[in-house]
């Protein structure tokens, strides 16, 4: 067998038994108290760490276009404009930087 | 809603962002030629794998010549972030039979789980089908669009160059400002980014270790600080 189908077989079963693992382990925590104010709050501590992450690996442009990013999203709400605003930034302070 | 309402608009809501994912899939295409996988190969994995951001690592490391089980190691550590997504929604999934479990969690995405709990937050009654349909048209852009890359690799240009890898990050962090509910999550979400911070700058971690370090770290504040 060749290394990509290795690696895809590999990734299948890992990837797979990750987000099923997750349904089981979350269905057996339990409803109330800390565990669920933790489960609650888990997808924006993520989102956060994830965008954190992607901005600490980046430089000064790509925190200058998250800032900007960040201005539309609070003012405008908008998906689109945001992407649009980031992409805009980042491209322009690559290029003439 | 009936669930192919809800199927609908998860389809429809996620459109942008899966204009985003074609880009991604243009471009892990294009290093899928590079590790000489052809369009079975590359269509194969985006079928079974289904997880952008693992694939690209996996196949980044086949390419610098690292061998299938560090390229398998990285893939899989960036993915256990999953295990803390579907957690996060495991409500959808009760008393599913288990073909719409497995389904739901095959197609359990950064952009499409974010999406649907960020659709809930706002107050609307959406659940299991929202995110199922954002999903398969995550799904379609992502398959399409990585083998359409392979196929066609030599004339695609360097998404870096045009800014285009930014667009994931400015779609987090709107999806952040919709999962904002006031002061209360000062201290959950601050203790992430300082964890990532720290963890990154030390070099303890790599970023898919310091990102798992970090959502948990805030979630453990927001379970034993916060009440209810």
């Amino acid at each position: 067998m060749t290394d990509p189908w290795i690696v895809t077989l590999g990734l299948c079963a890992g990837t797979f038994s990750a987000r099923l693992g997750g349904i089981l382990l979350g269905q057996r925590l339990p409803t109330g108290g800390a565990w669920a104010r933790a489960l609650n709050a888990l997808p924006g501590t993520l989102i956060v760490a994830l965008v954190a992450g992607q901005l600490f690996q980046g430089g000064l442009n790509e925190w200058i276009a998250g800032a900007l990013a960040a201005a539309v999203a609070f003012t405008t709400r908008s998906l689109v404009l945001t992407m649009a605003v980031g992409i805009a930034t980042v491209y322009v302070l690559r290029t003439y930087t | 809603m009936t669930p192919a309402m809800e199927f609908r608009s998860g389809l429809r809501e996620i459109m942008p962002l899966a204009m985003g994912v074609v880009i991604y899939g243009l471009a892990f295409g294009v290093l899928a030629a590079q590790a000489m996988m052809g369009g079975l190969e590359t269509g194969a994995m985006g079928t079974l794998v289904f997880a952008g951001a693992a694939q690209i690592v996996a196949v980044e490391r086949l390419v610098a010549g690292a061998g299938s089980v560090a390229a398998l190691v990285a893939g899989i550590a960036l993915n256990l972030r999953l295990i803390l997504v579907t957690a996060s929604i495991r409500d959808f999934f009760v008393g599913r039979p288990w073909w719409q479990v497995a389904l739901g969690a095959h197609f359990s995405t950064d952009e499409n789980w974010a999406m649907t709990v960020a659709a809930r937050k706002a107050g609307r009654d959406v659940g299991y089908w929202h995110l199922v349909g954002g999903g398969a048209g995550l799904f379609t852009a992502w398959v399409g669009a990585t083998v359409a890359g392979v196929l066609f690799a030599s004339a695609i240009p360097e998404p870096r160059a045009l800014g285009i890898d930014f667009a994931f990050t400015a779609a987090f962090i709107l999806i952040a400002r919709t999962l904002w509910q006031g002061h209360r999550d000062l201290a959950p979400w601050g203790t992430s980014v300082a964890v990532v911070a720290i963890a990154l700058w030390s070099r303890m971690l790599d970023p898919s270790w310091a990102l798992i370090l970090g959502g948990v770290a805030g979630a453990a504040v927001a379970g034993i600080a916060g009440d209810d």
